[in-house]
């Protein structure tokens, strides 16, 4: 398990930020994201993972509408 | 390519024009973003007056809609209908509009007693005509009275006449209207630009949702450019009035036309925020390429996007038919297209030569305005249509004949579903065949709402009418209708699905003027990003961001560059902060002061929001919307009404049931778990309405309290005349 | 199509500022270096620049509202006070951050290749140069 914006979510070995969002179907353009929180840059997506446990948070920045 | 005009069409006008009043005036200067002048104009007796703005008014409903709603409070009773002639039309810009330097700061506020929800409305709209009127010496336009015969009203503001004319030969549709009248009023090509056009059209007589379409000159395309006031029906009202248009013509606009005291001040500000467009736009909303319907590929991927009447959120042809890649094929890309001056976020788009394929227009090549998001999921989506040529053409028609298009793709969603369930027939829709995804059918509506024949006069009269109508004379199942027909105080929905977010339920029905969400959209910050779990978060955000979002409303200004450019400080901020915008409240804030020489700071301008939007509060409980009753949301924007939405989503609600409810589905048949879903969204609904009530300072029946309205300041002694029966 | 413009060469700058003091003296009658159309930057701006000044690329003529930047028939982009509306777009949107504004005045304005200042310039760091 992580804590997935405050929920439980399911945790696989291998989990990164990028396999995260792709499972999610984030496809909003833009993304603030913190694990524990640290802000990780767009360009670290694929390179960060994820571990059991971690609290993510994958902000939408769009109060819009 | 635009509609060009001849010589003798022009002198034809001019020749059968009869002068009903001309007056002259002297024009008062702006100073601070005000001119403390009201013009009024009476069509039942061609009466004009310039009427001065009282300070206590000034400093209590501060402009734009403020404004609107305090004239239309002196204007009319509790008793007034829309189609009264004490009715009125009020237009405000506000004293922030006028500005050249900052993005979206040229809106017009209209205010008027809606047809469609027989309270009050406000609209907010582009255009040139509010800093233009405002500049010819008016902070408000204030219209009452039914003309006999058709009229226009021109304001000349460099010269300073008014003159009120019976105009008979006009075209009523506005692309055609707003380019006669420009031929008319410009003395030449350069002159164009300095001319705005209030017009509506066929179809607003024969509906409830007519719209006023605001024009702009477009150099570039050499062709007036419409923007839509479009919430409430007023331009039915318009046309009821018998006016066909008001045009203002004004020269000279400059950087210091709304005379503020820091100049530098505002200079500053709107530098910094083109410097974001220009920097962060294409790789955040792409307003710049795509506007508004940026959203649309997005709102389909979340389960948001209204698809057959807000049964499901999400489509498979949606990226393919309106998301941004499709979009840059038919909009035009290579010009700024800003509603106003100094509009860097440009969201105006339009799409050029576009050969229409129906209707008295059809093989015509026509600039469509648009498609905004609201339009591409209305009238497309939201109706099963997946089709960009036919949004093109259906928002060009909906513009041009005067209707709104939210409310248009709405009610023609419902009678699609009413006509499937077989609650109405081909006999009721008088051939019609009304399925969704007909595109042909929908159209043939439209067209038939202009016309004024056939079942388009029916749907014309919005969801809420339809449903009426079709228990009274068809039996249909009056439970059904009212948990399917997307309406709340008689106003359609507009085009989100929120079963997933129970506080943009509450965005949308917990409103003064019903369900549009430019009070509140809190869907993101809700469902996915999850910033406001607890009934009191929900409530707060429901405090502030509608109080917030008013007060783009009272100054004139565009809610989109407040948050759909997101400025580097904003990474730092965190939790539900970030959705205010910090650094760019404090822009307006800025603004504010550096326009009026006034000091307010951030919980200064929440007050003077609160103090408007509970005026409007009491003015609706003044017209009879009074209670939880008031505020009635169809169970569709809750949770999933039918077996088949249940079903398409049976593995959410199911976990839902088990995790948030408490109860195991396993073993339950689905009547029994439709309930217990319904049984408990209804109930948190019911919750959240009297958390976000005591918030805001009202009884649980939704009344605002005297000892509050004495606390905002909104304690005037007509506003506690209208509450204080409640306290008895 | 003709292509004025002013060329930098910034390796050769010594900050001198004597093109800032020409320009503003000639276009605002004023010592005030702020009101110079070329901009010497003793720090490198965010775009890398020492020597800020237009190339005319024309950028800002598109996302002006009232069409009043145009390129004149020598290739120089020019701003027509009677038209514009002092939005100041094309100072946000200048990819080069060349077009200039100052507190004093509400128009921006901007390098039209004159010709002024090289002949002020002691190292040759700036030239007018001339395509057809």
């Amino acid at each position: 398990m992580i804590q997935m914006n405050g929920r439980d979510h399911d945790w696989y070995e291998g989990m990164t930020i990028q396999s995260l969002i792709t499972d999610l179907n984030y496809t909003y353009p833009i993304l603030l994201i913190r694990v524990n929180g640290t802000f990780i840059e767009k360009e670290n997506y694929g390179n960060t993972r994820v571990q059991k446990g971690d609290d993510v948070k994958i902000i939408h920045p769009i109060a819009g509408g | 390519m635009s509609v060009v005009i001849a010589k003798e069409r022009v002198d034809e006008m001019k020749s059968s024009r009869r002068v009903l009043k001309t007056l002259e005036y002297t024009p008062t200067k702006v100073q601070k973003g005000y001119t403390d002048k009201t013009l009024y104009i009476n069509l039942t007796d061609n009466q004009v007056e310039f009427k001065d703005i009282p300070a206590v008014v000034k400093e209590k409903f501060i402009g734009g809609k403020g404004y609107g709603l305090w004239h239309l409070w002196k204007g009319v009773n509790a008793d007034t209908k829309w189609n009264d002639p004490e009715n009125e039309i009020v237009i405000s810009p506000g004293p922030i509009a006028g500005i050249t330097q900052y993005p979206g700061a040229g809106k017009s506020l209209v205010v008027s007693i809606s047809p469609i929800t027989g309270t009050v409305i406000d609209s907010n709209v582009g255009g040139h005509f509010g800093p233009l009127m405002k500049f010819s010496g008016f902070d408000a336009l204030e219209i009452q009275g039914k003309a006999e015969k058709d009229v226009v009203v021109f304001i000349d503001g460099n010269k300073g006449t008014i003159s009120i004319e019976e105009a008979p030969v006009e075209t009523v549709d506005s692309h055609i209207l707003a380019e006669e009248l420009t031929e008319m009023y410009a003395d030449d090509e350069e002159d164009k630009r300095h001319i705005s056009v209030v017009s509506s059209g066929q179809a607003a007589e024969h509906s409830y949702i007519g719209l006023l379409n605001f024009s702009f000159y477009d150099k570039r395309k050499k062709a007036q450019r419409l923007k839509q006031a479009g919430r409430g029906g007023i331009g039915t009202v318009f046309r009821d009035k018998k006016i066909k248009a008001l045009i203002v013509k004004y020269k000279g606009v400059k950087g210091d036309s709304n005379a503020p005291v820091d100049v530098e001040k505002i200079k500053q500000v709107g530098m910094k925020l083109h410097k974001e467009v220009h920097d962060f736009d294409d790789e955040q909303c792409q307003m710049r390429q795509v506007g508004t319907a940026n959203l649309f590929e997005t709102m389909s991927d979340y389960d948001l996007l209204p698809v057959n009447n807000f049964q499901y959120g999400s489509h498979k042809d949606a990226a393919k038919t309106g998301g941004r890649a499709a979009l840059k094929k038919v909009l035009q890309q290579d010009e700024p297209d800003g509603c106003w001056f100094g509009c860097s976020m440009s969201c105006a788009k339009s799409a050029t030569a576009y050969e229409l394929q129906t209707g008295p227009y059809k093989g015509q090549k026509v600039v469509v305005d648009g498609p905004e998001y609201e339009t591409i999921a209305g009238v497309g989506s939201n109706c099963g249509i997946f089709d960009i040529d036919y949004v093109l053409e259906c928002n060009f028609y909906c513009d041009t004949y005067g209707v709104d298009t939210i409310s248009f793709g709405t009610l023609t969603a419902f009678a699609m579903e009413c006509f499937e369930r077989g609650v109405i027939d081909k006999e009721v829709t008088q051939g019609l065949e009304l399925t969704f995804g007909n595109k042909e059918a929908a159209m043939e509506l439209l067209h038939q709402m202009a016309r004024g024949d056939g079942f388009g006069v029916i749907a014309g009269k919005g969801v809420r009418e339809m449903r009426k109508l079709f228990v009274r004379e068809y039996g249909a199942d009056e439970n059904l209708l009212l948990d399917i027909g997307m309406e709340s105080k008689g106003l359609e929905y507009s085009q989100y699905v929120s079963k997933e977010s129970l506080a943009q339920q509450g965005g949308y029905a917990l409103t003064n003027k019903g369900p549009q969400h430019d009070e509140a959209w809190l869907i993101f910050m809700d469902m996915v990003n999850n910033q406001i779990p607890s009934f009191d978060d929900k409530a707060e955000a429901l405090h502030y961001f509608p109080m917030f979002r008013t007060w783009f409303g009272l100054q004139g200004l565009c809610k989109l560059p407040w948050n759909d450019v997101e400025p580097i400080s904003n990474r730092s901020v965190e939790g539900p902060e970030a959705a205010k915008v910090p650094e760019h409240v404090q822009n307006y804030v800025d603004l504010y002061n550096a326009v009026t020489g006034n000091n307010i700071d951030k919980q200064e301008m929440i007050l003077q929001s609160e103090r408007v939007y509970n005026f409007q509060k009491v003015f609706n409980i003044r017209l009879g919307v009074v209670g939880i009753e008031g505020d009635r949301a169809p169970y569709r924007s809750m949770g999933p009404v039918t077996k088949e939405e249940f079903l398409s989503r049976e593995d959410r609600y199911d976990k839902q049931m088990k995790e948030n409810i408490g109860i195991d589905p396993e073993g339950k048949s689905l009547e029994e778990k439709m309930k217990i879903t319904r049984d408990f969204r209804e109930s948190q609904f019911a919750q959240l309405r009297d958390t976000v009530y005591k918030r805001r300072g009202w009884t649980v029946e939704g009344i605002p309290k005297v000892e509050h309205l004495q606390n905002i300041g909104m304690d005037l002694p007509e506003v506690l005349e209208v509450v204080q029966p409640y306290f008895k | 199509m003709n292509m004025k413009k002013l060329e930098k060469y910034e390796e050769k700058c010594i900050e001198c500022h004597a093109c800032e003091d020409i320009c503003a003296k000639t276009y605002f009658k004023s010592e005030d270096r702020g009101k110079s159309r070329i901009k010497i930057n003793e720090a490198l701006d965010e775009k890398g620049q020492k020597i800020n000044v237009c190339n005319q690329c024309g950028e800002c003529m598109e996302v002006c509202p009232e069409l009043a930047l145009t390129r004149d028939k020598r290739g120089v982009v020019r701003l027509d006070s009677s038209k514009c509306v002092e939005c100041l777009m094309c100072v946000g949107f200048c990819p080069y951050l060349s077009m200039r504004e100052h507190k004093d005045h509400l128009e921006p304005f901007k390098c039209i290749a004159c010709g002024i200042c090289p002949k002020e310039c002691p190292t040759e760091a700036i030239e007018i140069v001339e395509r057809v």
